[in-house]
């Protein structure tokens, strides 16, 4: 019954979500765009990075791939097929760098997937002068704003469904074990490095094809632009307010966050990563497990 | 009848340490084992190794007369063996019920959802925790974390269950309630291998004893002759007691 309201409470949000382009002026369907990318980044890291507490700065990777491969391929091959590229590419890409990497703890992880995203831009980068001699793609495909926006907005409701079928499985209940105790999984009879493998997997693709979808945003693409990695940052600190343990957790730090940085971006851009880095100091100091959890806190301490 | 765990020259280093030394030992179907032996004598290492928790060096481990030695925790205990761990080691994440759970459904016959909840629900009220399942781990005090991680054990349904110390730290009264868990197991026909200090306890539940020391097995037999063999009482007590 409750499951019934949620989605239909959902269902009629992304509804007037999907009709607010031909209401809002233009200037709003792009903030919104962007919104809708940066939710589902951080609810596709969550998914992930959430209950294994595998901290991920690899976003970039995946998302800059993403709009790599359209940047490539759009002229070449019709754009569904551009898409499914796209996820196939970052699907192999999530899988290669998960059996390599997923067995490294805790500051590797982090430390190696930060490395990994900076790796994929350089090569890129010297691929592109050495190999392709072109520095800079254009993508010419004929998509408005709101155009972009659906798509984003269809991919975070393919998203949400995902990770809420995941939480109710019993490889969400695997997941969350394997974040707090790695050996009594194991012991329970979970096959650790393939759950972690698979959710490194599911969580990438979706990255990488939010990568994807925003390309044509751009019209022209450059590494520094596409493998830019306060996208890794900002995902992160989304997630972490939010919480990155709750379904809904990276949507509610996504939506505020995303609204702060952007206009933080516009006042003070040379100050932008100072701010942000002040920001994620913040909220690991104050809310480790994100506003969610502090007000089910705040909630119960008052009870009591 | 053929053994059901079969333990052959069984080794392990730790850099220069060598932690377990050339052990064999069988259990029968049915069966419950104490491993003794004082602290640091590598009985909790000698279980890692049944488990799957640490790579051999040598030797070789079967269950139901297949080998299992080289394989990993959650293949090992698709073999029928379950364990607790010498420090309590509950999911703080998952609920008391979640925690059982995890076992069933990745058990040999995976179950969710109601059948699932069915087990839980039985593995709970086995240990004495009946209609606690959506309590929080950390709610509960020392003893019934350690009843939690018993029914984790048994909701996969094992056939060997490996204790290690599962009874320490316990109050008489609550030892007591212990001692007759696992001797209800027993009369089940589980095979238990049963790491104890407690002597009352080895006592109680154990036909059989191996003695470990420095690494090494030194001696084996039934428990009342184990636990008067001169080299025991030195290997416990030092050479002034023997
Ligand atoms: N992971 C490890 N790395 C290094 N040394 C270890 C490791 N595990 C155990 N040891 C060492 O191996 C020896 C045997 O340890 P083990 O835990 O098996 O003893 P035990 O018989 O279970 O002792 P206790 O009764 O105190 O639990 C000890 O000297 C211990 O310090
Ligand atoms: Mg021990």
């Amino acid at each position: 019954m409750k499951t019934s309201i949620a989605f239909a409470l959902a269902f009629t949000a992304l509804a007037l979500l999907a009709v607010a382009p031909l209401i809002l002026p233009e200037y709003w369907t792009g903030v919104l765009l962007g919104m809708t990318g940066y939710v589902t980044l951080a609810t596709a890291w969550a998914l992930f990075s959430g209950p294994t507490r595998y901290v991920s700065l690899a976003t970039v990777a995946f998302f800059g791939v993403g709009a790599y491969t359209v940047a490539v391929l759009n002229e070449v091959l019709p754009y569904p097929l551009v898409l499914l590229c796209a996820a196939g590419i970052g699907m192999i890409m999530a899988l290669v760098v998960g059996l390599s990497t997923l067995r490294l703890a805790g500051v590797y992880f982090v430390i190696f997937t930060f490395g990994l995203a900076e790796l994929v831009r350089q090569t890129v980068s010297w691929w592109e002068v050495n190999v392709t001699y072109t520095m800079g793609r254009y993508v010419f495909l004929p998509f408005e704003g709101h155009h972009i926006y659906w798509q984003l907005l269809a991919l975070a409701a393919i998203t949400f469904l995902i990770a809420w079928a995941i939480g109710r499985s019993r490889i969400g209940l695997a997941l969350k074990a394997l974040g707090d105790d790695e050996t009594v999984a194991a012991h329970a009879g979970i096959d650790v490095t393939r759950i972690k493998l698979f959710l490194f997997v599911v969580s990438s693709t979706i990255i990488t094809l939010v990568g994807a979808i925003q390309a044509p945003r751009w019209t022209y693409i450059e590494p520094s632009i596409v493998f830019n990695p306060t996208v890794s940052f900002m995902t992160l600190i989304m997630a972490l307010l939010g919480g990155a343990m709750r379904l809904w957790g990276p949507l509610v730090g996504a939506v505020p966050l995303f609204l702060l940085f952007e206009w933080l971006s516009g006042r003070f851009p040379d100050h932008f990563s100072i701010i942000l880095g002040a920001l994620f100091i913040l909220i690991v100091f104050v809310m480790p497990n994100g506003v969610l959890a502090k007000i089910d806190d705040l909630r119960k301490g008052r009870q009591s | 009848m053929s053994a059901q765990l079969e333990i052959s020259n069984l080794h392990k280093r730790f850099g220069g340490l060598v932690a377990v030394k050339s052990v064999s030992f069988d259990l029968k179907p049915g069966e419950v084992v104490g491993l003794l032996g004082p602290n640091g004598s590598g009985k909790t290492t000698v279980m890692n190794m049944i488990s799957g928790a640490l790579p051999c060096d040598g030797g070789s481990v079967r269950v139901g007369g297949k080998d299992v030695t080289a394989l990993k925790p959650h293949k090992v205990s698709k073999h029928g063996v379950a364990r607790t761990f010498q420090l309590v080691r509950p999911l703080p994440t998952l609920t008391v019920g979640e925690n059982v759970l995890l076992s069933v459904a990745y058990s040999r016959k995976p179950k969710w959802g109601r059948a699932a909840q069915a087990i839980v629900d039985e593995k709970l009220e086995f240990v004495g925790l009946a209609g606690r399942g959506d309590e929080k781990v950390t709610n509960l005090n020392y003893i019934d974390q350690k009843r939690m991680e018993m029914a984790r054990a048994l909701a996969a349904e094992p056939e060997i269950l490996l204790l290690d110390e599962w009874l320490a730290g316990l109050n008489p009264s609550e030892l007591r309630i212990g001692i007759d868990l696992v001797q209800h197991l027993q009369g089940q026909g589980m095979t238990i291998l049963l790491v104890e200090h407690i002597m009352e306890a080895v006592r109680a539940l154990c036909s059989r004893c191996i003695v470990m020391s420095a690494g090494e097995k030194i001696a084996e037999g039934p428990s009342a002759e184990v636990l008067q063999d001169p080299v025991v009482i030195k290997a416990y007590l030092g050479d002034d007691h023997a």
